[in-house]
């Protein structure tokens, strides 16, 4: 998260708009966006339903996979970033530029 | 008392990611299963909530068409890296 927050500017830039999502409560998100100085959305799916729509539910650790979306203004996915690759998020980023840039 | 929370705050968030970081490892030497959401797809709508310091508050994914791009950053745990 912290990673998005370094280059917000940049997105923001781009017309996009960053939303966290994970099964914690709304206040413990709340807490951790603050302690990680997070100034955009954490959002809480209290019980999974989103995470299991989008298919990133594990079972294992009842918890959702560490996946990135990029979801267009047409609202279908541009990019998708999984697990580890999911920590870096230049890849988005430059989607976001380039489709800036083409536009 | 401040410093008590403080501690098993902590204490919590080691005892997290002692859970969570050998399965992050070990998910990584298997090969990925793939994504049931492909580029191309159309992103389910869903609405949910953050606090904000106050209240909380909507999010819908369907607030944002036509206006923005969204990224939409799953992670596993707050308090957890990444």
């Amino acid at each position: 998260m912290k990673a998005f927050q370094q280059n917000l500017k940049k997105l923001e830039a781009a017309d996009t708009q960053v939303l966290g999502v994970s099964m914690d409560s709304p206040y413990a998100n709340k807490a951790f966006a603050d302690q990680i100085g997070v100034t955009f959305p954490l959002l809480s799916d209290w019980g999974g339903d989103v995470t299991r729509q989008y298919g990133v539910y594990v079972d294992k650790y009842k918890a959702p996979r560490r996946i990135n979306f990029l979801i267009g203004k047409d609202g279908r996915i541009l990019e998708e970033q999984i697990d580890r690759d999911a920590i870096d998020p230049k890849k988005i980023v430059d989607a976001c530029e380039r489709k800036k840039l083409s536009r | 008392m401040k410093r008590k929370g403080v501690s098993t705050m902590l204490a919590m968030c080691l005892l997290a990611a002692a859970i969570v970081c050998p399965q992050i490892k070990a998910q990584g030497n298997k090969p990925e299963p793939r994504l049931k959401l492909k580029v191309g797809d159309v992103a389910p709508d869903f609405k949910l909530q953050y606090f904000d310091g106050s209240d909380d508050k909507d999010v819908s994914l369907s607030q944002y068409r036509g206006k923005s791009n969204v990224v939409l950053a799953f992670y596993i745990f707050a308090f957890t890296g990444g």
